[in-house]
């Protein structure tokens, strides 16, 4: 995908042109090369351009940056413009495991993300392979529901949803503020199904053809020939998906809020700040525990955050 | 002969109606769940919105009152301002600073990985914690404050939060900065269809790198405008973590951060107006997929995949 270096293909007459410049057969209309100076002031420019660039980066990455010394900061200096703290302490990480219960968010966040990301991973691609490749009447209209679901927006769903979970119609459950009601509602989601799905089209069916031929049965072959297949998709799903479900705050705010036992580390920060309006070191100490895990995904999964993101865009 | 042919015709149709029906299974709890949690909320929520109906049930039968209400709603109007005008701000800065970022990443550049893990890196951290650090580095005795008093001289500390004239339009600079890396990622996915003989022609012609950009990139990047666009549309319409976060739910000061879904949680969850804030949501929703519908009919599904 759009990921992988790309280098431009030479062009055939410019690089022509170049070699008869610096052979010195130079052709009549080239442009003479060589000319004093002009080299070296292509290198200062290119020297400008990184300068830039790599300033831009920075100012990418600065309020990170100053969110992990801060937490390392005690209160009084972090109030200050110095960057880096005296006496770095963890004493922010503590207090905030200890004192105000991000361990507990922490878990729920972990908890919550995994269980999600589990489901979708094997209802998308099992859901995926079926709309990719066995044929039953109705698929297509199905189908279409799955990007219909797409259009409806979560603020179309709160009240309904809400409504639902406080007490569930026919088996009159209440699943308000439990950790069911939220995995319930996050079970799968179309985008991933369609991911999925995009993917499975494109394997050769040869593969399951000659799982076929050696008598499997549909759920085999998808077990064995179809998900192994499939690797950078699902890394994709388990991506987007994990890191939807850790920085989720409606469906969290909405489900969970009042009960303290089942913060996930959005909701968590967001009532230490209401809270604790100003005790900067833990509250930066919560952020980076927020961003850390999702930061470290990205990092040796880079180029399935790519994937991930361009095939969401469907989702608009 | 003819047996055999029976048999295997047998067998093919019951080998059929056995893929059908697994079929069926496979896709049996995604379906399910997108009827129960999404296509039923979309026909419950336009049926409440023409009732007036509370915690208990329905209150009263209004017909299009709660739309007609709407419009007279002091509160809304407000609401529907801030996202326009927020909309109306993020949607270019967004657009014009993910295409600088997807432009300059896309060129042959020694560091090209890093410069784009650093680019997008602030769209991969949830928006609760950044608006945290935001909130932070933004706060009256914030670096933000000591880096201008230190510059101009003069002591600066107004919460930029916090004051009526400045809450939204730092909410709206938090978050070109934190999803331009999106928007990076979908023109650069555009950037890249675009096929390199028309950039050989262009240097064939002796166009220079600024003229080519303007006369051949931009053009022929339609399609990516038109996505990133709709895309930077829903979302800036849907705003909704920052403005709770800072606000701590209430949308202030003095209802400058409040905005349409705000407002619509508002109503739903404080308020307990769960017509009245379906009729909202019902808005809200036609907006989109109008928005969706032309993109999709347009420029069909495969463009930026």
């Amino acid at each position: 995908m759009a990921d992988e270096p790309r280098d431009l293909p030479p062009v055939p007459p410019v690089v022509a042109a170049e070699q008869l410049a610096t052979e010195g057969q130079v052709a009549i209309g080239t442009p003479p090369t060589g000319i004093p100076g002009q080299e070296r002031s292509e290198r200062v420019r290119r020297v400008i351009v990184y300068v830039l660039l790599f300033f831009v980066a920075l100012l990418f990455f600065i309020p990170f940056f100053w969110s992990v010394t801060t937490s390392l900061k005690t209160l009084p200096e972090s109030v200050g413009f110095d960057l880096l703290p005296d006496d770095p302490s963890i004493r922010a990480y503590s207090q905030a495991f200890s004192a105000y219960d991000f361990n507990r968010y922490f878990l729920n966040s972990v908890f919550l993300a995994a269980l999600v990301t589990t489901s979708t991973l094997f209802l998308a691609s099992l859901g995926g392979y079926a709309f990719a490749r066995l044929k039953f009447p109705g698929r297509e209209v199905l189908f279409m529901l799955v990007l219909g679901t797409l259009m409806i927006p979560n603020e179309l769903r709160l009240v309904p949803v809400f409504q639902m979970l406080i007490d569930f119609p026919i088996v009159h459950v209440q699943l308000l503020g439990t950790y069911q009601g939220y995995f319930l509602i996050n079970l799968v989601t179309a985008t991933s199904l369609f991911l999925m799905r995009q993917y499975f089209l494109t394997i050769p069916k040869d593969y399951e053809e000659a799982a076929k031929l050696d008598g499997a049965g549909y759920f085999k072959t998808y077990w064995r020939v179809m998900l192994p297949l499939a690797g950078p998709a699902l890394a994709a799903v388990t991506i987007l998906t994990f890191q939807g479900t850790w920085n989720d705050f409606f469906w969290p705010l909405i489900i969970f809020l009042g009960d303290e036992t089942k913060y996930t580390l959005p909701l968590g920060i967001f009532q230490f700040r209401t809270q604790f309006y100003t005790q900067w070191p833990e509250l930066m100490a919560a952020s980076v525990i927020a961003i850390v895990p999702i930061a470290l995904i990205y990092v040796f999964f880079q180029r399935y955050f790519v994937a991930g993101v361009t095939a969401a865009g469907v989702k608009g | 002969v003819a047996t055999s042919a029976k048999t295997r015709g047998t067998t093919l149709g019951r080998e059929s109606v056995r893929e059908a029906s697994v079929g069926y299974a496979f896709v049996a709890l995604p379906i399910a769940s997108f009827l129960i949690f999404f296509m039923y909320p979309l026909g419950y929520a336009i049926y409440i919105s023409f009732f007036e109906w509370g915690a208990l049930g329905k209150i009263d039968s209004v017909g299009i009152g709660n739309y007609r209400d709407i419009f007279d709603d002091f509160l809304f109007g407000r609401a529907l301002k801030n996202t326009l005008y927020y909309a109306a701000i993020v949607v270019p800065a967004q657009m014009a600073l993910g295409l600088s970022l997807a432009v300059i990443v896309n060129q042959a550049l020694r560091f090209r990985t890093f410069f784009r893990a650093a680019f997008y890196f602030p769209s991969v951290a949830g928006s609760i914690a950044i608006t945290a650090v935001a909130a932070y580095i933004l706060s009256a005795d914030g670096i933000l404050n000591a880096g201008i008093s230190a510059v101009t001289g003069s002591e600066y500390n107004d919460p930029w939060f916090g004051q009526s004239d400045t809450a939204l339009e730092s909410i709206m600079a938090l978050n070109v900065w934190t999803t331009s890396g999106t928007m990076m990622l979908f023109y650069l996915a555009s950037l890249q269809s675009i096929p390199t003989d028309v950039y050989e022609a262009a240097a064939i012609d002796g166009a220079g790198s600024w003229r080519t950009f303007w006369k051949i990139t931009f053009p022929l990047l339609k399609p990516g405008h038109f996505f990133v666009a709709v895309v930077s549309v829903i979302g800036a319409l849907q705003v909704f973590d920052q403005a709770f976060f800072v606000s701590a739910g209430s949308g202030g000061p003095n209802y400058s951060t409040m905005t349409i879904v705000l407002y619509l949680y508002n109503t739903a969850i404080e308020g307990v107006r769960f017509g009245y804030a379906s009729a909202i949501g019902i808005i809200l929703f036609a907006i989109i997929f109008t928005l969706t519908l032309i993109q999709r009919l347009l420029f069909g599904r495969a463009e930026v995949a």
